[in-house]
């Protein structure tokens, strides 16, 4: 599978997989917009503060989603030493730790109208910035330790550790009694939210996963230049 | 409708602050994203170009990234 990431064609690629998004995101973008703001439903007790979900919740994925790539790849890099996992995963990081702050932001911003503060110490907004100080550790290692390979190890350990607190995010409103509402959406069993508002939130998370998807290719082809230029003098 | 739309019964300005919020930074994310790629593409370019004739074949026949890298630089100058 990791074959591919070393395939000299990779750029030809990448290049086809960033025009053909650059080519339907500004239609799903408008369209992604029109849904969350205009068309979908209010809700019934929180009204149309609602639609912030249909950034935040997307972001909170991305957020989660971004970590458990990166802690996963970086498992595998250390123990069957895969180097371009280690690109893969600084590419990934940036955008994870973005869409962190983004969720814990509109999050502050969604609480306001619906707890009546800004900020509150409950388990999945602590757990949130926990998770933004272990996309930070993570990134600043590999910024910090000039040594490549020392910096992959302990980025790689910082990795596994945020992982544990991947499920604590996922769980913490049922482990313990937080402000926030439990899931709406399951993967497994039925989902208590209405296709109405169902549709656009994940309208919204496609948009957003495009994004993040040719922010990444962008991120990975500047690591693979980096590398180039570095050994321009052995090719 | 239009003022329906900005005031949302008074959630407007929570709203319309987060939407604000995530494109803004999304927008200024890609653009700095964006800038950073041309930099690395103009660098390497500029030092390929800089090397001598016969080193400047090799690399481009050896590295099909490099002529990639190269070629897509020139199109954009």
């Amino acid at each position: 599978m990791f074959n591919f990431f070393y395939n000299n064609n990779i750029f030809t690629w990448i290049e086809k997989l960033t025009n053909f998004i650059n080519s339907i995101f500004f239609a799903l973008l408008i369209a992604g917009l029109s849904f969350a703001l205009v068309f979908s439903p209010p809700d019934y007790l929180q009204g149309d503060s609602v639609r912030i979900m249909y950034v935040h919740v997307p972001a909170a994925w991305i957020s989660l989603a971004s970590f458990s790539c990166i802690a996963l790849f970086s498992i595998f890099n250390f123990i069957f030493k895969i180097k371009h996992l280690t690109i893969i995963t600084k590419s990934i990081a940036p955008i994870g730790l973005m869409f962190t702050c983004i969720a814990i932001v509109t999050g502050s911003i969604w609480g306001k109208p619906t707890w009546g503060t800004f900020w509150a110490w409950d388990a999945r907004i602590s757990s949130m910035l926990i998770l933004a100080l272990f996309y930070l550790a993570f990134i600043f290692i590999h910024k910090l330790v000039s040594d490549e390979d020392r910096a992959n190890k302990i980025s790689s350990i910082i990795a596994a550790f945020g992982l544990i607190n991947i499920p604590i995010i996922k769980y913490s409103v049922e482990w313990w009694s937080t402000l926030h509402q439990p899931a709406s959406i399951k993967i497994i069993g039925s989902s208590t939210i209405h296709s109405s508002m169902l549709m656009p939130l994940l309208l919204m998370f496609f948009v957003l996963i495009m994004y993040c998807a040719l922010i990444f290719l962008m991120k990975y082809k500047t690591e693979i230049i980096r590398i180039k230029k570095k050994n321009l003098k052995r090719l | 409708m239009i003022s329906d739309l900005i005031l949302m019964n008074g959630y407007g300005i929570f709203v319309w602050s987060s939407f604000i919020l995530t494109f803004l930074v999304c927008g200024i994310f890609y653009y700095k994203t964006r800038k950073t790629l041309r930099k690395y593409e103009e660098e390497f370019a500029k030092e390929i170009n800089e090397l001598p004739i016969e080193q400047k074949k090799i690399v481009i026949e050896n590295s099909k990234i490099a002529s990639k890298i190269l070629s897509s630089y020139n199109k954009t100058i």
